[in-house]
C-alpha cells in the first residue's frame, strides 16, 4: 500500500485527442455525478506511468454506491480493457483487503488490477483509486430493485452458481469474506454475457452497501456501517439471496419496507419470506434453502454447492424450533409466543419496552410460559444490576439494551438507534467521524460496558470475544484520557488498521501512514492559518495509534499545562517523526512551527538568550531540519546555564534588596554609630593635634 | 594582701616623682580644669568628651609647659604662668575647641555616612534594574525581615515612598 500511494503521483494534463480504441463511448453523465465538482475538460491523471485514468469519462454503469467509475487505458497493454473506481472520501475503503486482492487473478472475482492513493482533480483532494478489470457485459442485474431477464434453467447453475461458488472458495482460502454479493454487484465478464463474475468488495466498509433482503436477520438489523467483516456463512446467505432474485429476474419482496422483511424473517424464517407465492426452479429449492436457512452452523459453505452440484443429495435442513409460549404476552398490540419476534418488536417499540420490563410481565412470562427460569434470573439481574449501577434516567436505555441482549444473543448490539455487532464498530465510528455524525453512542457504547454485556449474553462460547474484551477496556481507557492522542480519536486508529488520518489539516492528503504526516503538514503549509498547531487532536492520536513507541513520551510532553513545555513536545513530536522516517527538510512545515516557537523562546529568562535565539531561529527555519531545531531549542546545557544564571540573579536581586532595605530601614542605628564615630573620631582627631603640637614646641625648644 | 603592696609600690615610685614635677602638677591643675569638668559631663558616654578636650587642653598647655620644662622647672615660673591671662585663654581656648570638636564630629559623621548609604542605594538599584533587564521581572522579590513577636508591621522603604512618609 505503501509503494502504491507513494508511486500514484496526478498528472493533469489534457487529454490526448483520441481515446483509446478499445474504450466505447462515454455515456452521459449519471446523476451520482451531478454533487461532484465540474470536470475539468480533458483532463487525466497517471497512475504508477502506465494506467491513464480519464476524469472526464465516468462510466456510470460501473459505479459503485460509494465509488465511482472512470475509464482507464493501459499504456503498456493498448486496449486492455480496465475501469478505475474513484472512492468517496467520506467512506473507509477496506485497505487490507486490496492487499491480498491486489493482482490476484481469482476465477469468478472481478481482477484487483492494482490501486492506491491518488490526487484526483474532481474533488481536488487525494482519494483511493482501484483499477479493475473492465467487465464487457455489464452487470447482471442493474439494481436489486429492477429487473433482469431470466436465465435459463438449465444453464443456471453452470453459468451463476458454480463459478460464483468457486470464487467464494478461493476467496476463503485468502481469508477474504466478500460481503457484497448483490445482484447488481455481480458482472458479466465477457461480452456475450456466458461468465459471471463478483464485482468489487473493497469500495466501502463491509456489508455497508447490502440491503436488508440479501442479509441475514442478524446482519439486516445492524446498522449498514456496524455490521461488520461477518463470516463465509454471511457470504452465502447473500449469495442465496442473490441466486433467488437472479432466478425469479426480480426482488421477490419489492416495496416492503426493511423492518417488515426482518419481522417476517424473523416469523417464518428467510427462505418463506424471500420465496413467498414465487415459483423458484425445482433444481435450485434445496440449493436455496440450504443457503437461506437462518441457522448460520446449518448453513450450506461453498464446499456444500460443490457435492450440490455434482449430484450429491446432502441431508434436509431441519429447522431450529424456538421455544413457544403457550400464553401469549401481549406488546405493542400484538401477541407473541416466542422470544425473537418480542424481541424485534420491542426495539422497534423502544419507549413502549420499558413498561413490559419494569413491572415484570416480561420475566413472570418467560419463567412461566416458556419456563426459561435461566433467562429470567438473567433478567432480573440485569435490571437489578444496571438500576443499581446507574441513576434511573440513564439506566432506562442500558437496561433495555441489556434484556434485548440476552433476549436475543445473536442480534446486534441494539441501544436506540445505534445498532451494531462487536467487530463491526471500528468501521462504524469511522464512518461516522468521516461523515462528522454524532458520537456520543459510540462513546456510550464504551464506557457503559454495552460491548461486555453483550458478550456476557452470549450463549456460546466464541474465542474472538475474549479478543474484544480486552480491544474494549483498552479503548475505555483511551476515552477516559482527554488529552491530545487520546479520546475518541485515539479509538478510531487503533480499531482501524488503515484508516487514513481524519485531521482537518491533512485529510485530503490522505495519509494512511505515519511517514505520511510531515511531508502532508508540509504542504499545507502554504496555506494553513499558522496560528494553529499542526498538532491536532487527531494527529497526535494518529501517531499515537500507529506510531506509540517512536511518539509516546514526546505526546505526553505536549499535553503538559506550561505553554513552554507543550510547544516543545509538539515540535518534539514533529522533530522524532522526521529524525527517524525522514524526509530531511520541510521547509514549509519548519516555518510554520518556527512562527510558534514564541512560548519556548519566552521560556529562556535570559534575554541575551532570547534575542540570540530569535536572531538563530530563521536560519534553522530555512534548514527545514526540525530535529535541529529542537535540539537547538531544548538544549539541555542552554537550559540549565540559563536555570542556574536565573537562580543567581534571583539570589543577587533578593541580597541587594536586603541590603537597600537594611540601609533604609537602619536610620536609628546609623544615627547612633554616627554619634560614636564622630566622638570616636573627635578624640583620634584632638589626640593627633595634641601630638603634633607637642611635637613642634619641643623639636623646637631643643633646636 | 596583693593590693595592698602594690599601692605601696605605686606610692614609693609616684611621690618622688610628683615631689620632682611640683611645678608642672600646679599648671597642669589650673589648666585642666576643663578637662576634669569633661570628664564627669561626658563620663555616661564613653568618656570620649573628656579624651577630646583632655587632648586639646593638653595642646593648649603645651608652650607653656615646654618654657616650664626647658626654661626652668620652679614653682615660682609655674605660678607666673597661671597667673598669665595669656595662658588661660590658651588653656581654655584649646579645650573650648577641644569641645567644639566633641561636638560637630557626630553630626559631621552622620551626614557623610548618609551620603555614602544613598549612594549605595542608587548602586543597588541599578544593579537590581540591570537585573531585571537582563532575566526578567521574574527575578524581582521584596524582602520582608523576619518579625520578632511585638514587632510593628515596618512601612515601605523611603525608596518606594520619596520619603512622603516622613513628611507628612
Amino acid at each position: 500500500m505503501a509503494e502504491a500511494a507513494a508511486d500514484l503521483k496526478p498528472a493533469p494534463e489534457k487529454a490526448p485527442p483520441a481515446a483509446p480504441a478499445a474504450a466505447p463511448t462515454p455515456p452521459p453523465p449519471s446523476p451520482e455525478t451531478v454533487g461532484a465538482p465540474s470536470s475539468p475538460s480533458g483532463s487525466y491523471i497517471i497512475v504508477r506511468d502506465r494506467f491513464t485514468i480519464f476524469c472526464d469519462r465516468p462510466l456510470p454503469s460501473l459505479d459503485m454506491p460509494n465509488a465511482l467509475a472512470y475509464e482507464v487505458a493501459d499504456r503498456k497493454q493498448e486496449g486492455r480493457p480496465l475501469y478505475a473506481l474513484v472512492c468517496r472520501p467520506d467512506m473507509p475503503a477496506r485497505v487490507s483487503v486490496m492487499r491480498t486482492l491486489k493482482g490476484l487473478e481469482i476465477p469468478a472475482v472481478l481482477h484487483m488490477v492494482d490501486w492506491g492513493v491518488a490526487e484526483w482533480p474532481l474533488l481536488e483532494r487525494k482519494c483511493v483509486i482501484v483499477i479493475y478489470h473492465r467487465p464487457l457485459g455489464g452487470k447482471v442485474m442493474d439494481a436489486h430493485f429492477g429487473s433482469m431477464k431470466r436465465i435459463p434453467d438449465h444453464v443456471f447453475a453452470r453459468t451463476v452458481i458454480k463459478p460464483i461458488a468457486e470464487g467464494l472458495i478461493e476467496l476463503g482460502l485468502k481469508g477474504v469474506t466478500h460481503r457484497a454479493i448483490r445482484p447488481d454487484n455481480l458482472y458479466y465478464i465477457d461480452e456475450q454475457k456466458t461468465k459471471i463474475v463478483l464485482g468489487d468488495c473493497v469500495t466501502s466498509v463491509p456489508a455497508h452497501d447490502q440491503p436488508v433482503l440479501l442479509e441475514t436477520i442478524e446482519s439486516g438489523m445492524a446498522q449498514p456501517s456496524g455490521r461488520g467483516a461477518g463470516t463465509y456463512a454471511d457470504d452465502m446467505y447473500a449469495f442465496g439471496a442473490s441466486v433467488l432474485m437472479i432466478a425469479l429476474g426480480r426482488n421477490p419482496v419489492a416495496g416492503v419496507p426493511d423492518w417488515e422483511l426482518i419481522r417476517r424473517k424473523i416469523q417464518i424464517g428467510s427462505y418463506a419470506t424471500l420465496v413467498g407465492d414465487e415459483r423458484v426452479p425445482m433444481a435450485l429449492i434445496e440449493c436455496l434453502r440450504g443457503m437461506l436457512t437462518d441457522d448460520a452452523e446449518q448453513r450450506w459453505l461453498p464446499n456444500n454447492i460443490d457435492l450440490w452440484l455434482n449430484g450429491k443429495r446432502l441431508t434436509p435442513i431441519q429447522a431450529r424450533s424456538e421455544p413457544q409460549s403457550q400464553r401469549p404476552l401481549r406488546f405493542a398490540e400484538m401477541e407473541f409466543h416466542s422470544i425473537r419476534p418480542l424481541s424485534y418488536a420491542m426495539y422497534n417499540n423502544w419507549d413502549k419496552a420499558l413498561s413490559i420490563i419494569s413491572d415484570g410481565t416480561l420475566e413472570v412470562w418467560i419463567r412461566r410460559g416458556l419456563e426459561l427460569n435461566d433467562l429470567a434470573d438473567s433478567i432480573a439481574s440485569a435490571i437489578k444490576g444496571t438500576g443499581a449501577a446507574l441513576g434511573k434516567g440513564e439506566a432506562d436505555d442500558i437496561i433495555i439494551a441489556r434484556v434485548l441482549m440476552l433476549l436475543d444473543p445473536r442480534a446486534p448490539i441494539r441501544y436506540r438507534d445505534f445498532r451494531l455487532f462487536i467487530e463491526g464498530f471500528g468501521s462504524s465510528l469511522a464512518v461516522a467521524m468521516l461523515r462528522k455524525q454524532k458520537l456520543q453512542a459510540f462513546t456510550d457504547f464504551i464506557t457503559r460496558e454495552l460491548w461486555r454485556y453483550w458478550i456476557i449474553a452470549q450463549t456460546k462460547f466464541i474465542a474472538e470475544n475474549q479478543q474484544y474484551e480486552g480491544v474494549f477496556r483498552e479503548l475505555r481507557n483511551y476515552l477516559k484520557d482527554q488529552n491530545s492522542g487520546g479520546g475518541i480519536e485515539r479509538c478510531v486508529y487503533e480499531l482501524n488498521e488503515w484508516q487514513p488520518c481524519m485531521s482537518p489539516l491533512i485529510a485530503d492528503q490522505y495519509v494512511m501512514e505515519v511517514k505520511g504526516v510531515l511531508p502532508a503538514l508540509d504542504v499545507v503549509a502554504k496555506t494553513a492559518n499558522i496560528k494553529v498547531w499542526p498538532v491536532d487532536r487527531h494527529i497526535a492520536a494518529f501517531l499515537r495509534a500507529r506510531y506509540a513507541k517512536g511518539t509516546g513520551s514526546q505526546i505526553d510532553s505536549m499535553n503538559d499545562q506550561r505553554p513552554d513545555r507543550a510547544t516543545i513536545g509538539m515540535l518534539s513530536v514533529l522533530a522524532i517523526v522526521q529524525w527517524r522516517l525522514g524526509p530531511e527538510a520541510l521547509y514549509g512545515l519548519a516555518q510554520w512551527v518556527g512562527g510558534l516557537m514564541g512560548p519556548v523562546v519566552n521560556s529562556y529568562q535570559n534575554r541575551v538568550k532570547r534575542k540570540e535565539i530569535e536572531k538563530e531561529l530563521p536560519k534553522l527555519i530555512r534548514k527545514g531540519n526540525l530535529a535541529e531545531m529542537f535540539n537547538y531549542l531544548d538544549n539541555p546545557e542552554e537550559r540549565q546555564k540559563d536555570g542556574e544564571g536565573f537562580s543567581w540573579a534571583k539570589a543577587e536581586y533578593a541580597a541587594a534588596e536586603k541590603l537597600v532595605y537594611d540601609l533604609e530601614h537602619g536610620q536609628v542605628d546609623r544615627q547612633e554609630s554616627a554619634i560614636l564615630t564622630g566622638r570616636q573620631a573627635g578624640a583620634a582627631g584632638a589626640g593627633f593635634i595634641m601630638f603634633v603640637t607637642y611635637l613642634f614646641i619641643m623639636l623646637g625648644k631643643l633646636f | 594582701m596583693k593590693k595592698r603592696s602594690n599601692f605601696f609600690l605605686y606610692a614609693l615610685i609616684a611621690v618622688p616623682i610628683g615631689l620632682m614635677i611640683v611645678p608642672t602638677i600646679v599648671v597642669l591643675a589650673v589648666a585642666l580644669l576643663p578637662t576634669g569638668v569633661a570628664f564627669l559631663l561626658e563620663r555616661r558616654k564613653g568618656f570620649y568628651g573628656g579624651l577630646t578636650v583632655g587632648a586639646m587642653n593638653l595642646a593648649g598647655c603645651a608652650p607653656f609647659l615646654a618654657d616650664l620644662w626647658f626654661d626652668g622647672h620652679t614653682v615660682q615660673n609655674a605660678v607666673g604662668i597661671i597667673t598669665n591671662v595669656f595662658a588661660w585663654m590658651s588653656f581654655y581656648g584649646a579645650a573650648m575647641f577641644g569641645w567644639a570638636i566633641y561636638s560637630t564630629t557626630p553630626s559631621v559623621v552622620s551626614t557623610f555616612m548618609a551620603m555614602t548609604a544613598g549612594r549605595r542605594i542608587a548602586a543597588m538599584r541599578d544593579q537590581q534594574k540591570e537585573l531585571v533587564q537582563k532575566w526578567g521581572p521574574d527575578v524581582e522579590s521584596v524582602y520582608e525581615p523576619e518579625r520578632k513577636p511585638g514587632d510593628l508591621p515596618a512601612g515601605p522603604p523611603d525608596s518606594l515612598t520619596n520619603g512622603l512618609t516622613k513628611a507628612v
